[in-house]
């Protein structure tokens, strides 16, 4: 680490205390309810009165709005109200824009203001009495539109004669950046061989939670605050959005959650819609509630960045060494910038992937085109990046005649070099590629590669194995947001949890965070038990997330992998707060006995050597909250403690584009074997491995669940999944009936394996993790490039690989074999 | 003759309790029992009749009740999640989608519940495939249905 | 989700049906649903009435003739067809029907209402042109058959006309019969599909190349014979999201050789 300016995070000591829940497979206390229908989801809200909306959407991908008439939707009896783009923006400001210009000169309100630049964008909304009302009345709505040429390929977005999507930003280029590190030109003077390819294409998809987005908005005129009824994941960044284009400070928000229908970072950037809900709420007074249907979602919410990795050169040695690589990112950001160009930064957590190259180009542009905004997706911007990292490694493999898993293990960054500093700064905090690749390449049983494929081959099938190594990098410190837009004043990262004890003795737990089904109130509730050495069945932890609880810090929220990090180290940290208090009220009350000779155990506080004399919870709870008469005046208890975890962050060197970006880094180690119908392209996965690394498991089936649900979405994804629009800019999959995810009888055979690295970095050892199962894309492309060596030898180059694709790459290899050449260095 | 109307009095016994409603013709059942009923267990997560959220026992067959109006269920019987545990008593197929972590964020889970309810009933101890086949309608995002398998499973053997 | 208001109707009888539909111009015959209800959330139909045919017991017997004639209601279910002993006696018939979609859409959707719909990702037009089935059309001034192969007119067109009802299929004894597909994911929309019968002579139905399912009658069921059929159709499907127009033709050549296939080999 000869080249270290980052300063390594302190390693901290990874408490290990008597774990009697944690490391547990506990029952989950969220599935008693969830299990019954007792969940409350935003949907199932309801208020007196409350009015329904319905968004009209825009049946072009790019027109001019000539003119709206509201009028005869407005004289329907039962229509209370309508709000269009032009009042939007009397009342509000535009969204504040994360980039530097041209995407800052974006002027993005709630609703389409004079133009229309995606199909489905919501041009007017309506309120009414029922659901079905309102969508009655907004086919009354008139909207004459003068329809534009569309832009749907990034590629020529910035070409001459393109029609601009924003005359304010002068081009559709949004935002770029160069990224070097290293000596590129040493390293292509060192290599054998360059291998250069000239596109590979990350396609467009998102993860689709199953339920969509909703709100139910309430104004209380007399104090002047909104009550959301919301499932955006990510409150904080939702506040900071809306509170300026509202004209109110962030507390008149709050936000309220309960339970949350899959979120996958694709409810985040619902603050248009809020805002809409916000002023029809104010407007109307009444509480008003949206629904966002499926065809709704597809349309217009958070699609995941479609990205094109151009002109790619790597420099690479006869032996596989892989010295460095050049690169043209070019991401389709769609219409707006809703979290972008965050995208054009989060890649760089793991530049290099899980491999030591040290010399790095990657030139970055974000252009819109007219389509849905993408904001973030499962795994967003480095799961674009290391499927472009595992191609290269596959690519390179396959052109130089190399066992794919020696040039990985050849690679990879190794167990001993932990903690690592990869070139732009981040430090890998512990893991141990090479051995979970073993583990996988066991599970799948590669040693029987050679023999399956014969077997198959007599079947008259291709069969193929592919490998995906991948990295979860977790809690992010928001200064690489700077990288974007030096004038941000983000960095670090926080998260917020208070813990107290009743009357009772009930042991209440508040969190930050806005979990989709993470089992977050049962991970906190094991590590709170196990601190206090009570029952978990004693805690409780109050389900989803109030702004109003004192439970809500600036980057709250359930989103990016943290909260195994930065969700239970705050709750690790208020329930070291209230262990000391709770001792420091036993020493009082048990006769001035020293604080250290003192233990807490079986819901009460004792003394060590003599268990006899013990103070249970419950009396704690009742003197210091309704018995606290004669307690000695310096006794400062409040059995009420409140922490804010804040991870161990520096700003990032914004010039050099250098720091530690986040602080864990999960890894995860994929293998798939496909079986190809050569006749047909028709392919299914036969087999399936996966192996993760997550640090130390606070809850081991959670984990495994989480590694499960993501490796089925990478699966669906590669196979089915894409937002693949016509050149008119519509959206050929805008609901499940076209866009396919994977359904139960699309399982292959599953197998899990994982090993613990714990991390130095956090309290609890754990990693975040959740978002890995991006390697289920990268193993299936390897795998169906590896079925097809021989039978053409096709290069697999999009991220997107339906049965049309494999088909066409059978029936004209050569096609894709002109994008890569390999030449003497 | 029967009348031709743009909306109807509907009776439905829903987990064994009767509702009497009028309700307009067009609304779909999954409408009625959460909106007008209150019955918010069963959930929406499509438009297109894909995603099996809504699943409900209607008359004794597993149906979606996003494809079927209000007015066509008058006079069933209706099961949802919420029928399903007695006392808040979980039947053995809930308690095993906790056992087996076969739920995340537990949307999909109401409507996953009235398949593999429905799917028992007939088949007390189906095969791996069976069990794939049954839940063939109903979409989960979180899961990946594997733990969903094992959890049905458990309870057939 | 929401429909566009809608009168409704549950006749008691065929005839009170078929009166109910002539009277309304804008009256449409609701069977199982699983196709119509999904386009009338999208506001793409928005029929005035419903005629709701699921009280009417008379649509949805199965019942097997002493010449193997198979006969079915058209409201009688895909869950019905593939669990009734006597629809047996066509094999291919509860195959196909059990592959289509899920349960639940299995236990409402009808054999009626699909080919009604005509959707030409269905699984039923092609099989019932190949098995050569006749469908049976009442209104009010009698019945009248049409064959299967003339009875699908369009996409979502079929010679059922206004004041009709599609009340049974007949379908003649046989069993060489095969059906292949692609389909999206297990039981998932298909891409292209092919259904044969080598009843005497081998016919073929193509589906999803066509607003209508192809049929072609090749010589022999030998792979050459069946791909010259197909090429002779000329045919001329869309490209969509999931297949080009080439790919389908070339699908339709390699499904309907593993459908021909299937059928000379059925015992």
């Amino acid at each position: 680490m000869s080249d270290s300016t980052t300063i390594a995070p302190d390693r901290v000591e990874v408490q290990a205390p008597q774990k009697q829940w944690q490391g547990q497979s506990v029952p989950r206390k969220e599935d008693k309810r969830l299990t019954q229908g007792q969940g409350v989801f935003v949907d199932d809200i309801k208020r007196h009165g409350m009015g329904y909306i319905h968004f009209v959407r825009s049946p072009y991908a790019h027109a001019h709005i000539t003119s709206i008439d509201v009028s005869k939707a407005e004289e329907i009896k039962g229509v209370y109200g309508t709000l269009t783009g032009e009042e939007v923006a009397s009342l509000t400001d535009p969204f504040f824009q994360l980039a530097t210009p041209p995407g800052a000169h974006l002027k993005d309100y709630a609703l389409a203001l004079g133009k229309v630049r995606y199909v489905g964008e919501a041009v007017v909304a309506v309120v009414a009495e029922t659901r079905e009302l309102a969508r009655d009345a907004s086919e009354l709505v008139e909207v004459e539109y003068e329809p534009l040429a569309a832009v749907v390929d990034a590629r020529n977005a910035q070409d001459d004669g393109v029609p601009v999507l924003h005359d304010d930003a002068g081009s559709n280029m949004m935002w770029e950046s160069v990224y070097e590190w290293g000596d590129l030109d040493a390293a292509f003077a060192e290599a054998d061989r360059i291998v250069k390819i000239k596109e590979l294409h990350f396609h467009r998809f998102n993860s689709t939670p199953l339920e969509c987005d909703g709100a139910l908005v309430e104004f209380n005129r007399g104090t002047g605050q909104w009550t959301i009824h919301t499932n955006n994941q990510f409150p904080g960044f939702a506040q900071i959005m809306m509170g300026p284009a509202l004209h109110c400070g962030l507390d008149k928000l709050r936000f309220v959650t309960q339970d949350i229908g899959g979120g996958f970072g694709n409810k985040i950037t619902s603050h248009p819609q809020l805002v809409a809900c916000c002023l029809l709420a104010r407007k109307l007074n009444r509480p008003v509630q949206w629904t966002e249907w499926r065809t709704d979602f597809h349309l217009s919410m958070s699609h995941g960045n479609e990205r094109w990795f151009q002109d790619t050169e790597v420099a690479v040695k006869n032996d596989g060494t892989l010295l460095g690589f050049r690169t043209k990112a070019l991401d389709d950001a769609g219409a707006w910038l809703r979290y972008e160009p965050l995208g054009g930064v989060i890649w760089a957590q793991v530049t290099p992937g899980v491999y030591k190259w040290r010399n790095i180009r990657l030139e970055f542009t974000q252009v819109a085109t007219n389509k849905a905004p993408c904001s973030p997706n499962r795994g967003y911007s480095r799961m674009q990046h290391l499927w472009f990292t595992e191609r290269v490694i596959d690519i390179v493999a396959h052109e130089l005649e190399l066992d794919p898993v020696e040039v990985r293990k050849r690679n990879y960054i190794k167990t001993e070099d932990m903690p690592y500093e990869t070139p732009n700064g981040c430090i890998y905090d512990s893991g141990d590629y090479s051995r979970m690749l073993d583990i996988a390449l066991e599970l799948i049983g590669w040693k029987d590669a050679a023999a399956r494929k014969k077997e198959a081959a007599s079947r008259g099938k291709l069969l193929g194995i592919g490998i995906g190594s991948t990295l979860d990098s977790g809690t992010n410190n928001f200064g690489q947001s700077r990288m974007i837009n030096p004038e941000l004043q983000f960095s670090g990262n926080n998260e917020v949890a208070t813990v107290k004890l009743d009357v009772f003795g009930e042991i209440v737990v508040t969190l930050g965070t806005t979990p989709q089904g993470q089992g977050h109130e049962t991970t906190a509730a094991q590590v709170v038990a196990d601190i206090l050495g009570c029952s978990m069945d004693d805690v409780y932890v109050r389900a989803g997330h109030d702004s109003y609880w004192n439970s809500h810090a600036g980057f709250s929220g359930t989103y990016a992998s943290q909260f195994a990090v930065t969700g239970l180290s705050a709750v690790k940290g208020a329930t070291d707060m209230l262990a000391e208090q709770i001792k420091r009220l036993g020493s009082v009350i048990l006769g001035g006995v020293p604080v250290d000779a003192l233990e807490l155990a079986d819901g009460t506080v004792r003394i060590k050597d003599n268990p006899e004399a013990a103070l249970p919870f419950m009396a704690c709870g009742a003197i210091i909250n309704a018995n606290n008469a004669g307690l000695p005046e310096d006794l400062d208890v409040t059995l009420n403690c409140r922490y804010v975890y804040r991870p161990p962050f520096e700003v990032p060197d914004v010039e050099k584009k250098f720091g530690n970006l986040t602080l864990t880094y999960a890894a995860q180690i994929h293998a798939a074997v496909v079986e190809i119908d050569p006749e047909t392209g028709h392919y299914e996965i036969v087999d399936y491995a996966a192996v993760d690394d997550c640090g130390i498991r606070i809850h081991p089936q959670i984990v495994e669940g989480q590694v499960m649900g993501a490796t089925a979405q990478a699966l669906g994804a590669v196979v089915h999944e894409a937002f693949e629009y016509d050149e008119d800019g519509n959206l050929l999959t805008p609901n499940f009936y076209d866009y396919h995810v994977p359904h139960a009888l699309d399982m292959p055979p599953l197998q899990t394996g994982y090993i613990e690295s714990p991390s130095p970095f956090t309290p609890l050892g754990t990693k975040g993790m959740g978002e890995g199962g991006g390697a289920g894309i990268h193993s299936v492309c390897a795998a169906v490039q590896d079925a097809m060596r021989g039978h053409g030898d096709a290069i697999v180059y999009d991220s997107w690989n339906p049965y049309k694709r494999v088909w066409e790459m059978l029936q004209h290899p050569e096609k894709t074999r002109a994008l890569v050449e390999v030449v003497d260095a | 003759m029967s009348a031709i109307a743009s909306s109807k009095a509907v009776t439905v016994t829903v987990n064994g309790v009767e509702y009497e409603r009028e309700v307009e013709a067009r609304k779909l059942l999954i409408h009625f029992v959460r909106d007008d009923l209150d019955l918010t267990g069963s959930h929406i997560g499509c438009d297109t009749g894909n995603c099996g959220a809504c699943s409900m026992i209607v008359d004794g067959q597993l149906v979606k009740s996003c494809m079927l109006l209000a007015v066509q269920a008058d006079g069933a019987s209706i099961e949802t999640v919420e029928g399903l545990a007695e006392d808040g008593e979980l039947t053995a197929l809930q308690q095993s989608f906790s056992d087996h972590h076969a739920l995340q964020c537990g949307y999909c889970t109401p409507g996953m519940l009235m398949s593999a309810t429905a799917l028992l009933r007939t088949n007390p101890n189906p095969t791996d495939e069976q069990i794939k086949k049954a839940l063939q309608g109903n979409i989960c995002r979180c899961t990946g249905y594997w733990n969903i398998f094992e959890a049905v499973k458990a309870v057939g053997s | 989700m929401l429909l566009r208001e809608v009168e409704y109707a549950r006749p008691a009888s065929v005839a009170e049906a078929l009166a109910i539909l002539k009277q309304h111009d804008g009256a449409r015959a609701l069977a199982g649903g699983q196709t119509l209800i999904n386009v009338m959330k999208a506001r793409v139909a928005s029929p005035d009435v419903l005629v709701d045919l699921n009280g009417l017991d008379d649509l949805k017997g199965i019942e097997l003739g002493s010449d193997g004639t198979l006969t079915i209601g058209a409201m009688a279910t895909y869950t019905d067809i593939a669990g009734s002993a006597e629809a047996r006696a066509r094999p291919i018939l509860g195959e196909v029907c059990l592959t289509i979609a899920d349960v639940q859409v299995r236990n409402r959707g009808t054999i009626g209402g699909n080919v009604c719909s005509n959707d030409p990702t269905n699984h039923l037009p092609p099989l019932l042109c190949a098995v050569g089935a006749e469908m049976t059309i009442a209104s009010e001034d009698g019945e009248r058959t049409v064959a299967a192969a003339e009875f699908f007119l369009g996409v979502y067109l079929t010679a059922v006309g206004p004041g009709e009802l599609l009340t049974k299929l007949t379908i003649p004894a046989g069993k060489h019969d095969g059906f292949a597909a692609v389909t999206l994911g297990a039981d998932g929309t298909c891409i292209a599909n092919a259904a044969a019968s080598l009843n005497g002579s081998l016919r073929v139905a193509l589906g999803c190349v066509d607003a209508v399912p192809i049929v072609v009658q090749p010589a022999s069921a030998a792979e050459d014979a069946v791909r010259e059929a197909v090429r002779g159709a000329g045919l001329m499907p869309p490209s969509d999201v999931h297949a080009s127009s080439e790919y389908r033709i070339h699908l339709a050549e390699v499904l309907a050789v593993r459908a021909a296939r299937q059928a000379a080999e059925r015992s």
